[in-house]
Formats: structure tokens, sequence, C-alpha cells
């Protein structure tokens, strides 16, 4: 095993082996849980940074492959494979940067029972470390329950008001989509004869057999719905914002920032490429289902009041567009839409931390009870600006690329022009939601709760413990921003390789062509199940 | 060339970072730092307009940004129009960093509004170099953002909190249909690169729709406030008064009209016909808001508004190079007039209402003077700047399209009645109030950029000082209006439109004037239409109130009763049917189990006997 | 007269059988439940009888032997059973011995 691999599963074992120690010896000494917190999420962030300067970009394969078959599920074709590419690695990375911050920001936050609140964080960071790094599908799905359920516990033992029943609301709606996701999962492990159930070798067995076209519309169906809920697509959007509401900060962080990528990364990793027929015809649907995350949840988040519910609301709308890249089934779209992952990982991550430190300086997070906060925390408004230029999508931060690049993908076809017109309303939407939260909070005449509350407690700006997670998360979003190629060449490459079919099938877009085509060829392979395929469509 | 045209751009940047990480406490560091930038974005100006090779256009890209087909790439053009601008922003923002060395003098926050300035010229000058229209989109926002940094210098009112809001809010409107229409043209022709789309659009006129135009004039329409997105700008001067100088004078919301040039090979005849038609309509309409503003600020706001019409309406009759002029001409006699304005401000202790002014000129003779070149040069006095570039407008309309003259030339009119009203009210006569008594004349920070702008503003209109560089693309549209005819009968109508502005603003407001204006009294219907500005703020501020928040919120009522509600809550409900017709089986009495018992032990026998295996 | 047949025999099993399964189900008195389960069991008792005689096979007559058996341990319990109820709730209906809140 070398440096890289160790590295690689290092970041998912030694959270977890810390959060076992914390468990078992330092449950009730806050002090050394909090070392071993910081090392428990600082490794990750390290390991991710730089596992992700060192993948190669070019390689459409993995790096870094680690590779156990022996797990006693080898009949299932199940092994313990994990690697990167150019699709996981920026999102590794992020997912370890927003995990330090979020392990600072909780280690500064007074929570009772402290060394409890950080070993379930970091049970939760090694799924989300593990659900980017595996290559097999099985330990995909598992990370992700695995990062899932301490969140259950965390809100319901140290959220807001409500929090019990948000909690069960939470628990049963994800667990549902999780369930109805592990049905297409397990379809697709029973239909395809794969040696590994894993994504390079789903790829071959489809590009050697094939699914029938009916069979991929549905489990795309089931997929799509599955993951949909997960990520908050419309109409199954509603336990986002109630949620991240309650969570505690460091929770809302990494499930709005992190875990919500894991059905948007399962679906442009394998539903699209595995499932074309079923892209194209549920295609149409998700865009309209997306248009719906887009512009009612986006109405919805200028009408909020309540800051961290219009932060939740804003980032179900931003799903939106991830949505609609992927809807569009080209690989513009689904690059377009994994760099938009990408940012906004980082950027709605960094508003709930600035939420936090906001509440903690006005006593509220209802907007119309602040106002004028700029004349005594500068440093906050500042980082409070950037967060929300870049939420808004202004140029110099990651989220542009990927909304401009998801808006060009759906202007190549004139009947989605429709949709381009009303997505794009999204950008109006949500500069006035970011900017009226911006004047409320900051400028202007402070209100007479917050002239009250400045009685009792003295406004100080951030210090440096609040500045560095906010600067941790603030700067590779600047990197995405200013430098775009520099997880974007990764992604091309491998999402390219894969979307073949798609670029390929230029105003064949209709047809139920159910095989990929083959990278070398310009036809479309005359096989068996394509022929029952065209049969099947002159029924 | 491409190291002087990076240098260039990234100058004002470092100058930012660096206030940004290290001068925020140390306001006169920052902004010595700033002008020493823009001191420096001049010098590179120069050369890239005269060095070598020069004469030709250079342009050079990178690739910056590549998904699967689409490839963004960073690059310059220096072509003619970037030259002019050019010269314009770098010459024109020197000068007002200056100036605001002078009157930021004793702000608290200067390092923020310093570092602002460089942001912006960082923007601007992106807009003006950028080769393709994707890059000159990122440039426009980063524009709007600026924008929205310094306007919102004075935080603390809720005066700037709003306005900056809505600039940047109203911005975005325009950016929507900007990016639309950048989106469109990718797919039409394949490419965003300007050069590479003249070619496209030039070997097949059949490929552009006005519809196309019209999508990518919105970005016009927002940035320089055109009608219906002009609401911004009067707002937009709660910001310090350089900056609105700077940008909402001389240099953002022109970048506009040099989009529309620089796109000016797409556009069908339908659409520059509506532009030039929408643009004569906002100079007339803007100019009779001007008639009866009381801020200094506001007045010279609705100028500009009225001024950028002038260009869109030279745009739409097809002679860019014309709107080019007028930008230019404009830039100098407009920032002159702002300065001048800021000068009286700081002077007279922040009052704004003219009617409070009044004798400035024997107090402050250089603003004062400055001031009036200023006023005679937009008016249209011969031989001064602004009488070249607006004569030109009013004879090309006049002989291509009749109806856009008229309107155009009542707007001159009013422009005069206004521009004048404005100087005798703040200048002449006896002084109105305590802040004007004790007004002094500026320090020479400010002072001087007002002298060297108002000797552009007098030159500035012979065409043939300027380096050729500079006025290349302006040369053959002066030449093609030149060979128009009816100069004379142009001449004397310019003649009677500012002799007659300047007669009647004397008759109405060169007497002592009191607080209150004298056309309230003369014709107070047509004060009411004119203070009104035909609602359109009343419009907007409806909109947003009383349908869009309501609408918003109903929209969030929709959503917690039906999907929360109906949806999530009512398939919990539904799981908790099923839930309560089992437990209705939990009776707890013995009889109801034994009924079950027997009733299942029953079905078993059925089935065993009559469905099942047993035969 | 006509001679008695297996049918009637049968007819009074049935007779008993039913006395004892509408007793199971309807009867309040927890004892007497537990007497119309015993009826029941003789009614089958008597079929089972009734069968062997007519086959002539012993079969029939051994299960009853069987189910005399199992009726008197099942009553041993079923009465001890009801006296620790009673003990327990004073009385020996059967509404009494609800203890689900329903």
């Amino acid at each position: 095993m070398d440096f890289h691999q160790i590295l690689l599963l290092g970041s998912i074992v030694v959270p977890l082996l810390s959060a076992v120690f914390i468990l078992f010896f330092f449950l009730n000494d806050s002090c050394r849980a909090k070392q071993i917190a910081y090392f428990a999420f600082g490794f990750p962030c390290a390991a991710g940074i730089f596992l992700f300067a060192n993948t190669d970009p070019y390689l459409t394969g993995y790096s870094f492959e680690l590779l156990y078959e022996r797990m006693g599920l080898q009949s299932l074709g199940i092994t313990f494979h994990l690697g990167l590419n150019g699709v996981s690695s920026p999102l590794f990375a992020m997912a370890g940067i927003v995990g330090l911050s979020a392990c600072i920001a909780a280690i500064n936050s007074e929570a009772k029972r402290l060394p409890l609140y950080l070993a379930l964080l970091a049970f939760m960071q090694s799924g989300l470390m593990g659900l980017f790094a595996s290559v097999d599908i099985f330990f995909y799905y598992l990370f992700h329950e695995f990062a899932l359920i301490p969140t259950f516990l965390m809100i319901g033992l140290w959220g807001g008001r409500d929090r019990r029943s948000i909690a069960l609301e939470i628990t049963i709606y994800l667990t549902l989509g999780a369930l109805i996701s592990l049905g297409g999962l397990v379809a697709l492990n029973v239909l395809l004869d794969a040696p590994k159930f894993d994504f390079p070798s789903l790829t071959e067995s489809l590009l050697t057999d094939g699914l029938k076209v009916g069979t991929q519309q549905k489990i795309f169906g089931l997929l799509l719905f599955g993951f949909g809920i997960l990520v908050a697509l419309f109409p199954f959007h509603t336990w986002a914002p109630r949620g991240y509401e309650t969570a505690p900060t460091s929770v809302s962080m990494l499930h709005a920032g992190v875990l919500k990528k894991f059905g948007l990364y399962g679906l442009v990793q394998l539903a699209l490429p595995l499932l074309p027929a079923g892209g194209i015809t549920w295609g149409p649907y998700l865009m309209w289902l997306a248009l719906g995350n887009i512009l009612v949840v986006g109405a919805i988040t200028v009408a909020q009041n309540n800051l961290k519910s219009m932060i939740g609301n804003g980032s179900v709308m931003h799903m939106g567009y991830c949505f609609l890249g992927l809807a569009v089934c080209s690989s513009l779209g689904a690059s377009a839409a994994v760099m938009l992952m990408c940012a906004h990982g980082l950027s709605v991550s960094l508003m709930f931390l600035l939420a936090n430190y906001i509440n903690k300086r006005s006593g509220t997070l209802e907007m119309n009870e602040m106002g004028g906060l700029a004349s005594q925390t500068p440093i906050l408004a500042c980082f409070f600006a950037a967060a929300t230029f870049a939420t808004i999508g202004l140029p110099g931060f990651g989220n542009f690329w990927g909304e401009f690049a998801i808006f060009l993908s759906l202007g190549e076809y004139a009947d989605n022009r429709l949709v381009l017109g009303l997505a794009a309303l999204g950008i109006i939407i949500s500069a006035i939601f970011g900017l009226r939260a911006m004047a409320r909070i900051f400028y202007g005449s402070k209100s007479d709760e917050l002239l009250s509350f400045e009685k009792e407690n003295k406004i100080l700006d951030l210090n440096i413990k609040e500045i560095i997670p906010a600067s941790l998360i603030l700067l590779p979003l600047l990197f995405i921003g200013l430098w775009p190629k520099g997880i974007s060449e990764g992604i091309d490459v491998n999402i390219s390789s894969r979307y073949q079919i798609f670029d390929k099938g230029d105003g064949n877009l209709g047809l139920p062509s159910c095989c990929p085509v083959s990278v070398i060829e310009d036809s479309l392979p005359e096989s068996s199940i394509q022929k029952s395929a065209l049969e099947e469509e002159e029924k | 060339m491409v190291q002087v045209a990076l240098s260039l751009l990234l100058l004002p940047l470092l100058s930012a970072g660096i206030t940004l990480l290290f001068l925020r406490k140390y306001g006169n560091i920052a902004a010595l730092l700033s002008v020493a930038s823009a001191g420096g974005i001049l010098a590179f100006s120069s050369f890239l307009i005269f060095g070598k090779d020069s004469d030709q256009i250079f342009s050079w890209s990178t690739t910056w940004f590549q998904l699967s087909d689409w490839e963004l790439s960073f690059g310059f053009l220096v072509d003619s129009p970037a030259k002019t601008l050019l010269f314009v922003v770098s010459f024109v923002g020197l000068l007002i960093h200056i100036f605001s060395l002078g009157y930021m003098a004793d702000d608290k926050a200067k390092a923020r509004y310093f570092g602002g300035l460089s942001i912006f010229m960082f923007s601007m000058l992106g807009i003006t170099l950028s080769d393709n229209l994707v890059m000159i989109f990122v440039f426009w926002e980063l524009v709007g953002f600026s924008s929205y940094l310094l306007i919102a210098h004075y935080f603390s009112t809720d005066e700037a909190a709003n306005a900056s809001k809505k600039a940047f809010i109203v911005n975005r409107v325009g950016d929507f249909g900007f990016l639309l229409g950048i989106i469109i043209t990718y797919w039409t022709y394949g490419t965003v690169n300007l050069q590479e789309l003249s070619v496209t659009a030039n070997l097949d006129p059949s490929l552009t729709s006005t519809m196309l135009c019209l999508l990518l004039a919105c970005g016009f329409i927002g940035k320089s406030a055109q009608f219906p997105l002009h609401v911004w700008l009067p707002d937009a001067m709660a910001g310090p008064t350089p900056v609105s100088a700077l940008i909402h004078a001389a240099t953002m919301v022109a970048a506009g009209i040099f989009l529309l040039i620089r796109i000016e090979f797409l556009f069908t005849v339908e659409a520059l016909k509506l532009i030039g038609l929408a643009g004569s309509v906002m100079g007339l309409y803007a100019g009779f808001c001007a008639l009866t503003q009381r801020d200094i600020k506001k007045v010279l706001a609705y100028s500009t508004l009225s001024q950028l019409g002038y260009m869109a309406a030279a745009f739409g009759l097809g002679l860019p190079g014309i709107a080019l002029f007028h930008l230019m001409t404009h830039a100098f006699f407009k920032a002159l007039m702002f300065l001048g304005s800021g000068s009286v401000i700081h002077a007279c202790h922040h009052e704004q209402d003219i009617f409070n002014y009044g004798g400035l000129r024997k107090k402050m003779p250089v603003t004062a003077y400055t001031f009036l070149i200023g006023v005679l040069a937009i008016s249209g006095v011969h031989f001064l700047s602004g009488y070249f570039s607006k004569d030109a407008i009013l004879l090309g309309a006049y002989n291509l399209d009749f109806v856009i003259f008229s309107i155009l030339y009542l707007g001159a009119i009013l422009t005069s009645i206004y521009m004048f009203r404005l100087y005798f009210l703040t200048f002449c006569g006896e002084t109105r109030s305590k802040s004007s008594e004790n007004a002094v004349e500026s320090s020479v920070f400010m002072t001087a950029p007002l002298i060297v702008l108002a000797v552009l503003a007098v030159f500035g209109g012979f065409h043939s000082l300027y380096p050729a560089q500079i006025v290349e693309y302006l040369l053959p549209d002066i030449s093609r209006v030149a060979e128009m005819p009816h100069h004379l009968w142009m001449n004397i109508l310019g003649l009677f439109a500012w002799v007659g502005g300047l007669l009647f603003a004397w008759k109405i407001y060169g007497s002592d004037t009191q607080s209150k204006d004298p056309l309230e009294l003369k014709a107070p219907s047509l004060f009411q239409l004119s203070t009104s500005k035909l609602f359109f703020d009343e419009v907007y501020l409806f909109y947003v109130n009383r349908i869009q928040d309501p609408f918003f919120r109903f929209l969030e009522v929709m959503e917690l009763l039906f999907i929360s509600g109906l949806m999530v809550r009512g398939s919990a409900g539904v799981a908790a049917l099923f839930a309560l017709l089992g437990k209705s089986f939990y009776s707890g009495k013995i009889h109801h189990y034994s009924f079950w018992f027997v009733l299942g032990t029953l079905g078993f026998l059925a089935y065993a006997i009559l469905g099942g295996g047993i035969s | 007269m006509e001679t008695i047949s297996p049918s009637h025999y049968l007819f009074l099993a049935l007779c008993l059988f039913s006395i004892g399964f509408f007793g199971v189900l309807l009867r309040r008195n927890i004892l007497l439940l537990l007497m119309s389960l015993e009826l029941m069991l003789n009614g089958i008792n008597l079929a089972l009888v009734t069968f062997s005689r007519t086959s002539l096979n012993l079969d029939g007559s051994i299960f009853v032997f069987f189910i005399m058996t199992v009726a008197a341990a099942e009553v041993a319990v079923g009465l001890a059973l009801l006296v620790a109820l009673y003990k327990k709730r004073q009385s020996v209906f059967s509404e009494d011995m609800n203890l689900v809140s329903n």
C-alpha cells in the first residue's frame, strides 16, 4: 500500500476510530475530546486536499485504487473498493474542508455533552469521506447511511426548537428516499450481470449487454426519486428548510454542504451514464420539477424572515440548478452540475457558519430584528457579503461557473429555451433574497430588539477562532472562482468519456437506443439487445 | 503587449487586494495606493494606445476554462473603440481619484472607499479590454458588484442600504436578458468571441434576429439605466459624489453603450429602430423629470439618463461612432459637473438641496466657472465639446429619422433649461441658507481636476486635436454626418435651443427665488407631472410590496399547506390510518380474539379444501 | 320406528359442537366459556367414536382417549388460571379482563 492509498483509507478510518475512542474513553473529558477531534477532522482535510492536488485529471479511471475482494460478499459482487477520479476528488477535498470547519465551529459552540457531539460528528465525517472515495456501490450506499444516521441523533439532541418532531420527520423522509434509491441500486445489481458491483464494472457490462429501454426507464425513475428526495427535489424538499433551521450549525454545514451531494453524485456517475434511455425519458419531467425548485422554492426563500430558514431554502433552490444540468443529458450540463455541486457545498456551509456567528452577536435569527451590524462587525459583514455574492452567482466565486455552464447547456436545443428563460429568473430571485438579507442584517439603522440586546451583551467582531474556519471555506471558493480549470479538467475528462452516448446522439435524442455508443465506432452497434429494444418500441 | 494589458488589468486588482487584507485601518495609505494605481493605469493605457504596434488591432487569448465542447477564453481585444474608451476611463478615472483625495479627506472609511474604486477600475477595464461576450459578462457583474459596494459606502443610512440593493437587483434584471442573449448567441453562431462573431455575422446575416439583439441589449438597458430599468440611477446618488461621477456618469453607465458598439454587427434594422426610439424617449423623459428636482445630484443623474438616451438614439440611427463620441464628451462635462457638485456639497457640509444654495459664485469661483463651462457644454453652446457631439446626433436624426429628431430636439431644449436652472439657483443670486453662507473654495485636490476637465469640456469636441488612435473609431461616422445636408438649419435650431433655454431659466429662476420652486406656482400641473416622474418608482414599489411579496408569501403558505401538509403530513396520516386499523384488532377482549382465530381457521380450511393443494 | 343410524349420532355431535362453539364465542363468564370448550371437545369425541364404529377402525377410539387426556390437563390448567385471574380482578367476566386501554 503506497502513501496515497494510506491517506485515502486513513481519511475514512481516522475519524471512525477517533469517534470510537472518544465514545469509549473520553466521554466526560471535553478537553481531550477536542484534541482528538482536531486530529480526526484535520487528517481528512489535509489528506483530501493533498489527494485532490495529486489526482491526475487526465485519467478517466480511478487513482489511488484500493481493492479488498474477500469480504465474504463476492456472490453479490461486493468488494471494498476505494479510489478517486476527476469527479470525486474535488468533492472529497470539499468534504474534508467543510468537515474541519464544522469541527472548529462545533468546538467553539457551547454544546452540552460536547464529547458525544464530536464523536457523532466524527462518525458522520468518516461516512462522508468514504462516500466520495467509494468505487463500490454497496459501500457508497453504506457510507451514506453511516453519515446520515448521526444527523438524526444530533438534530434530535442538540437542535433548536421543535427538534424532536423535526428529527422524526427528517429520519423517516430521508430513510424513505434512501430506501427507494436502494431499490434502484439493487435492481441494477440483479439485472446487470457484472463481476463486481462497482461503477467501472457496471459500465463495462452495460457496454456488452445493455438493458431494455423499459427497464432502464423504471430503474432510472427509482433512482431519480430516491436520490431526489435525498437532495430535496421539488416537491420532496420540505424536510430541508425546517431541518436546517433546527439542526445545530455543524450538522447543517455538513448535511447541506456535503451529504446532499450524495444523490447528485449518484445520478451523475451512475444513473445517467448507465441508463441513458431512462435519462432521456425522465429528462423533461425532471426539468419541470427542477424549475419548481428554482422558482417556487426561490420565491419562498424571498419570503423568509429567519436567516437559517432562508439559507436552507436557498440551498434547495440551488439544487434546482444542479438538477437542470443533469436533466439536459449532455456532458456540458453534467460537468456544470458537478462544478456547481463543489462550489455550492462550500458556499452554503459558509453561510450556515456565518449565520451562527450572526446569531451569537444579535441573539436572534429573525432578520427584521437585526440591522446596522456592519458598523460593529465589519469583518463579519465582509465575509457575509462574500458568501452572499458567492451564493447568488457573482463571477469570482465558484458558483458562477457552474450556474453559467448549466444555463449554457440548456440553450442548446430550442425546446429547452423556455426552461432556460424561466430558470435564468433564478439569478434575479437569488439576488433579491441575498441582498435583502445583507441589507436587513448589516446595513441601515439598528432595530429596537438589537439595541436592547446590545445593552446586555457587547457586540464584538470576529475573533481569530472564528475567522479560521470561515477563511478555510472561503479560500477554496475563491480558488474555484478564479481558477476553475483547477477542478474542471478532471471533471470534464471524466464526464466526457462516459457521456459519449448523449453527445453523439445529437438529433437522435428521441431514439431509445439503449446501448451506449462505443467510443471507437461512430454508428450504433447491431446487437440483439438493440433489436429487441426496437421491437419493443414498435409495439 | 500582452504583459502591458495584463498589468493594466491586474494593477487595480492588486491595489484592492492589498487594501482589503492589510490596509483596512490605514485609510491614507490606501488612498495613495489607489491613486498610484490609477496613475499606473493611465500610463499602461497610454502604452496600449500609443505604444509600438498600436496601429494594428491587438488581440490575444488563452483558454481559461473548458467543459465538453465549450471553451471559455480570457483574452484582450484592443481595437479602435476600446482605445477610445480606455482613454476616457483611465484619464477621467485618475482625475476622480485625485478629487477623492480631497473629498473623502475626513471620511472614516477611506480604505473601503478606495478599495472599492480600485475594484471598479479593474472591472471597468475588463469590460473595455475583453474579447468575448462571456468575459464581458463576468466583468459586467463585477462592475455591478463594485457599484453596490460603493453606493453602500454610507451603509448606516437606510437610504444607502436600499439604493445599493435596488441598483444591484435592477442590474440583475438586465443581466438576465443579457445572459439569455449570450447563450443563444453561442448556440446560433458557435462562438462568443467578438472577432469571430463579426466574421460569421457578416457571412450569414440571416442568423441574427431581433429577439437576439434585444436580449443582448437588455444588458445595456440595465447597466445604462434605460427604460424600464432606469429607476436605480437616481437612487444611486446616495453614494459619495466622486462615485456618482465616476460610475454613474462617466464610465459604468457608458459601458452599456460600449457593449452595443461591440456587437453592432449583430443588429437588425428593427432592433436598431427600437433602440433609437427608446433612447430618444428616454432623453425627453429624463429631461422632463430633471426640471423639478431639488437635489443637485439628482438633477445631474437625470441629466445622465437623458444623455444616455441621446447616445442610444445615435446608435439606433446607425451612427455608433457618434454615440462613442458623445460618450467621450459626456464623460468630460458630466464628470466635471458631478465633481463640481461634489465640491459644492463638501463646502456646504453635505447640503444637497439647490434651493438652499445661492450666490456660491462669489465664494467658490473656480468651482462656479468650471461648472458653468460644463453647463454650456451640455446645452450645446457652439464650439464647445457638447456642441459637436450633440449637433452630430441631431443632424443625423434630422436626416435619417424625423420622429427621433423631434423628440431629441425637445429634449435639447429641456436640457438647456434645467441645466441653466441648476446653475442659476446654485451659483447666482443671494445665499439662501446658513450652510451656503459658510462655503469656501475647496482644496487644490478638488479644484485641479475640475480645471483639467473644464479644459477638456471646452476643447474636447475638436476631434482633430486628439491623437489619431483615440478618435479612430469616431472619424468615419463624423465624416458621414459632416456630409449630410442641413448643417446651417441645425446650427440655427441649436442656437435657438440653448439661448431659449438660457433665457427661460433666467426669467424664472434667475431673480431671487425663495425655497419654493417658482415653476410650481407658474405651471402647477406641469410641475406635478414632472415631480411624479411618471410614477415609475411608485409602480415598482407597488409591484414589490403589493404584488411580489404577497405572492411569495402566498406561495409559502401554499407550500406549507399542500406539500408539507397534504403530501408529507398527509402521507404520514395515511400511514397512521393503517396503524389505527391495525390497532383496532388489539381490543383486549377475549371474544374478539377468539372470533378472529376462528375466522382464520375457517379461512385456512377453506383454502385447504377448495383452493390449495389438497385434492 | 326407524333404526338409529350413524347420521343421528353425527347430528348430536354437531349439536354439541355448535352449542360449545357459540358458547365460546358469546359467553361472558370465563368459567362457562371453559365449559363450552369442553362441550366442543365432547362433541368431537362423539363424532370420532361414531366414525370409528362405522368404519370398524379402532383409530378413532384411540384418538378419543388422547383427546380426553389432553382435555383433562387443559381443564386443570385453565381452571387454575381462572382462579388466579379471579384473585387479581375479583371477577370472572371477560369485560373485566381488559388491560389494553382501547
